[in-house]
Order: structure tokens, then sequence, then C-alpha cells
């Protein structure tokens, strides 16, 4: 299968576009390709909130809503949850999500 | 409410001036200051931050900033050595040959490991740990430990004392653990004995009397387990020892037969022993801070609030107080030049206290912004794996704990609570209460 693309903006402002395969998780995808911001310290687990990412705006109802697991985690980094927020370990690349873009939250 | 000077004056807000605290003439080793260690890591993070305890013999890293950066460079500052020069410390070899000679073999653990070694295990172990799959597990876990606040509250009838730690929280972490690994015949007293035995050995305070006796708890804990993985061998189950047992790692292999009693250990005992710790902290809260208790008591159905009361819990009184690392090379860090080999106690505790990075660092405070950028669990590739389920079990023993009980009080002064000797956690050893059920 073709490689879709992923664009992550980072918080110094750079953009990185990745080619990546279908059916890893957007955190996996950042980590292997240094994508500042992106630590994924738990492995994908959904319990750490360091792959934090804000879901560009056009992106967001493809890309779907956290579901209450997820919103838990993201509610302990309340200073910098906003309604687009999202753990991109528990995004999966997909056809439809081809060419998306998140921006990399601000740890705290 | 009797605590020590230096806990009322990190509880002062802002943080008060100067510190009246001798540095110099203190250690790490000091029971007391292993019981009231706050002033003590005060101290280090304003005047000396990196700061080497002799009678420890390694240095101690106090700051939030500065535990951060040793703990996303696992290159530069290695678990594996400073653990393994942490362990059964001053007793090595003597230690090691016992479980060779009667424990079926000395078995490192794998756990602590540097990558790339630590990597394959580590992905194999956060499969059985997802947030998700522990959600799952929430309603068998939150009937186990209802059982055990009615017996509590039976035991209480009357106003009789009970131990919040040896008769609670221990009790419980352990049924919980055995659950998720498929043991249904266990002793409690047992496990418990083999939890302290393991501990002891990166707490820096056994003496060789001591450490003879822990190593044959050891052995018949590996003992245990090598008994336990045979029989699922023969036969698999569904339980994690199975899946660990007949578990294939990214790469295609299996684990070796002394990484899987390795994990199995781990999971046993890290599994129950700090989250009795932080049990017994959620009951001391509760009967220290009437205000918190109250509440929680008016919350016991808002899950959003018990999950930041539980991170929270876990910042002020971290289970973990310590873990070693050793430096690969010479680095600086928060100002201090650091041979290579020098040995570090990364002090999570201290970071969690630290006023530079939490405002108010002494006080409960359920709105903090920044609420989950503690370091109880550690950060980076070391992280716990068993987050999630350490959370919500502390999430349930809280909210079973409130919406059951009543009013909980200590039945003897604060100052009388001792803690257990050791410089890797801090872990109250007794916890005499009285309490009723709630009206």
């Amino acid at each position: 299968m073709a490689a879709l693309k992923v664009t992550y903006i980072q918080l110094d402002g750079i953009e990185k576009t990745i080619e990546a395969e279908p059916g890893q998780s957007l955190m996996t995808i950042a980590r292997d390709n240094m994508v500042a911001g992106i630590l994924g310290d738990c492995g994908g687990c959904c319990s750490c909130a360091t792959c934090h990412v804000y879901v560009e705006p056009e992106w967001l109802e493809r890309v779907g809503a956290a579901d209450e697991v997820e919103s838990s985690t993201l509610d302990m980094v309340s200073d910098a949850h906003r309604g687009n927020s999202r753990l991109c370990c528990q995004i999966t690349l997909r056809a439809e999500l081809d060419g998306v873009r998140v921006a990399v939250a601000p740890s705290e | 409410m009797g605590q020590s000077n230096a806990e009322t004056q990190a509880t002062a807000c802002p943080a008060s001036g100067g510190s009246l605290f001798d540095l110099a003439g203190s250690s790490l080793t000091q029971p007391e200051i292993q019981a009231h260690p706050n002033a003590f890591y005060q101290a280090m993070r304003r005047e000396d931050p990196v700061h080497y305890d002799e009678k420890l013999g390694m240095w101690l890293v106090s700051r939030y900033e500065d535990i951060v950066t040793v703990l996303r460079d696992p290159l530069t500052y290695s678990d594996k050595h400073g653990y393994a020069a942490q362990y059964a410390s001053g007793f090595f070899a003597e230690f090691k040959e016992i479980l060779e000679r009667e424990g079926g073999g000395f078995f490192p653990d794998v756990i602590k490991d540097d990558p790339p070694a630590h990597t394959r295990v580590r992905r194999l172990l956060e499969k059985a740990f997802t947030a998700h799959r522990v959600a799952s597990l929430e309603p068998g876990i939150t009937t186990i430990i209802a059982g055990f606040v009615e017996k509590l509250a039976d035991q209480a009838a009357g106003g009789r004392v009970v131990d919040g730690v040896n008769d609670f929280a221990i009790p419980l972490t352990i049924s919980v653990i055995c659950e998720q690994l498929g043991l249904s015949h266990f002793s409690a007293d047992k496990i418990k004995g083999w939890s302290a035995a393991v501990t002891a050995q990166i707490g820096r305070m056994q003496n060789r009397e001591q450490m003879i006796d822990n190593a044959r708890q050891i052995c018949e804990l590996q003992n245990f387990i090598i008994e336990q993985m045979k029989q699922r061998e023969a036969a698999p189950r569904e339980d994690m020892i199975s899946d660990l047992v007949h578990a294939h790692t990214d790469d295609g292999g299996k684990l070796s037969f002394a990484e899987a009693v390795s994990l199995i250990r781990a999971l046993i005992i890290a599994g129950n022993d700090t989250t009795a710790t932080a049990i017994g902290n959620l009951l001391f809260i509760l009967a220290t801070r009437p205000e918190v208790a109250k509440a929680l008591q008016g919350s016991a159905a808002d899950d959003r609030l018990l999950n930041r009361f539980v991170e929270e819990l876990l910042r002020v009184a971290p289970p973990v107080r310590g873990l070693a690392k050793m430096t690969t090379r010479e680095v600086e860090l928060g100002g201090r030049k650091l041979p290579e080999h020098a040995h570090l106690l990364v002090l999570y505790a201290s970071g969690n206290d630290d006023e530079t990075h939490f405002t108010c660092p002494r006080e409960v405070d359920l709105n903090r912004g920044n609420l989950s950028s503690h370091v109880a669990f550690g950060v980076g590739i070391h992280r716990c794996v068993g987050a999630s389920l350490a959370r919500m079990e502390i999430k349930v023993a809280a909210r079973e704990i409130v919406k059951r009980l009543g009013q909980i009080r200590l039945a003897v002064p604060v100052e009388q609570i001792r803690y257990l000797p050791t410089v890797a956690t801090h872990s109250i050893q007794s916890l005499p209460l009285t309490l009723s059920r709630r009206q």
C-alpha cells in the first residue's frame, strides 16, 4: 500500500511531513522520525500523556474524538488540554487521514 | 497537627526564606531523615542540588529539572549499572551465591536493563497494561476492594483499632496482583515477606544477617515462580504468567527462562509493594487532613475528581523515594561535574516537592494545571509500566473508602507513625486507625 503523509507542527514552528505506512500510530511515526516534543514514554498505553497533540481543525472530524479513557488521561494535563486535544498514540494512520496535520502540544 | 518543623515550614506558602538545616551533618541513611525527609530535600534543592551523601556513597539528585534530565538520558545515566551497584550492596557475592545454590539461579532484573535490551521486554509488558485493558478490569477489582473495605469496617466495629497498612493496603494489593497473574492459591503473608525481602535489596539498610534471611526468602519466591511457570508450560491458562511463559517478543523470539522468572518476580513485587504504600498513604491523608476527606466524601461518584486526587496523592506522597543510576561518562548535572561511574540516587520525592515546579508543593491541590507532571512513576523509558493499574487501584480504594466509611482517625499521635528503614521508598510500616461505617 502506498505511503501516506502526516505533518507534525513542532513547538519551534518547524513542520515535519513524514511518509508512513498505514496501521501505525501517529506517536510511533513521530518517535521514529524524531519529531520534537512527542515522547511516548508509556509506549502507546494511553497512560502518560507525553504524545499530546492538537488536531488541526479541518481534520478533527475525520480523526475523531478521544474516548473516555483517553479523555481522563488528557484531563491530567489540564493546562494544555483543549477541545482539539488528542493523544496521538491513540490515532492510527489510515487512508482517510492521508495528509493529516497535528500540532505538538506544549509539555509541562 | 504534630508535624515536624520541616513540614510546617514547607507548608508555609510561599516557601519560607533561609533554611536552617544542617546539610553537611545529615545523611539519607539516618532513620529520622528517611521518615521525615522534606527539610533535607529542600535544603539540598536550595544549597547543593546534586549533593554527595558520604555515608551513602551516592550523589543525591534533588531538583525537578535535573531529575528529568537524568531520566530522559538513559545512555548517560544507566539504570542497569546504577541498579547493579545498589543491589544487595555490600553483600552481593554472597547474596548471589545463595540464590544460585537454593533459589534456582540468580536472575537479574530485565526491567532494569538499558536500551536496546530493555526495549524488547518493555514492548511486551506494555501490551498487558494499556489504559484501555486496565479500564476493563475495574469492575472486578472494585468487587475485591469493596470486600476489603467491608472487612476492615467489621474489624473496626466497637472502636477496635485496625492497621490500615497490614490489615488493608497490603493484603488488598496482593489480592489484585495475584488475580491478574492467575495465582488462585497464595499465602498473602508469604508474598508480603517476599516483597519486603526483594525491596530490601535496594534499600541500603540491611545488615548481613538480614541479607541472608532476605536471600532465603527470595529463593523461596523464585522456587514458587518456577513451579508456577512449569505448570503453565505444560498446560496454558488464561492468566498473565501463561502469557509471559508463552509470549513472543516483537523480534519473533521468546523470553528466556531467566527473563521470564525475573519478570514474574517483578510483577509480583512491583505490583503490590508500591501500590500498597500508596493506599496506606491514602488512609493516612484521609485520617490527618479532614478537609481532603470531606471533599472526597462529597464526590465519590465524580471520577474526574477522584483521578485528579490520585495524581495529587502520588505527587505529595510518592511511594518510591529514590532509585539509582550510574553515569557512563563524565557529565555536568545541575552545575556539578560528575565523573564516569558516579552512583546517583534520583530523588523522585524531592522532585515532586520542588517549589520551582509545583506552587505550594505541600498542599493537596486538585486544581493544579500541571498535575500529571509529577515524577512518582518516573519519566522516560523506565516510566512505570503498571501506572494505569496502580492509579485505578488507588482510585477505586479511595472511592470505596469514602463511600463506605465515615470518619477515619489515627489511633496514635502522628509522631508515633513509623516508616520502613530504606532509601528506596517512603512507606508507613503500620497505621493504627479507628474508623466507622458511613452513616
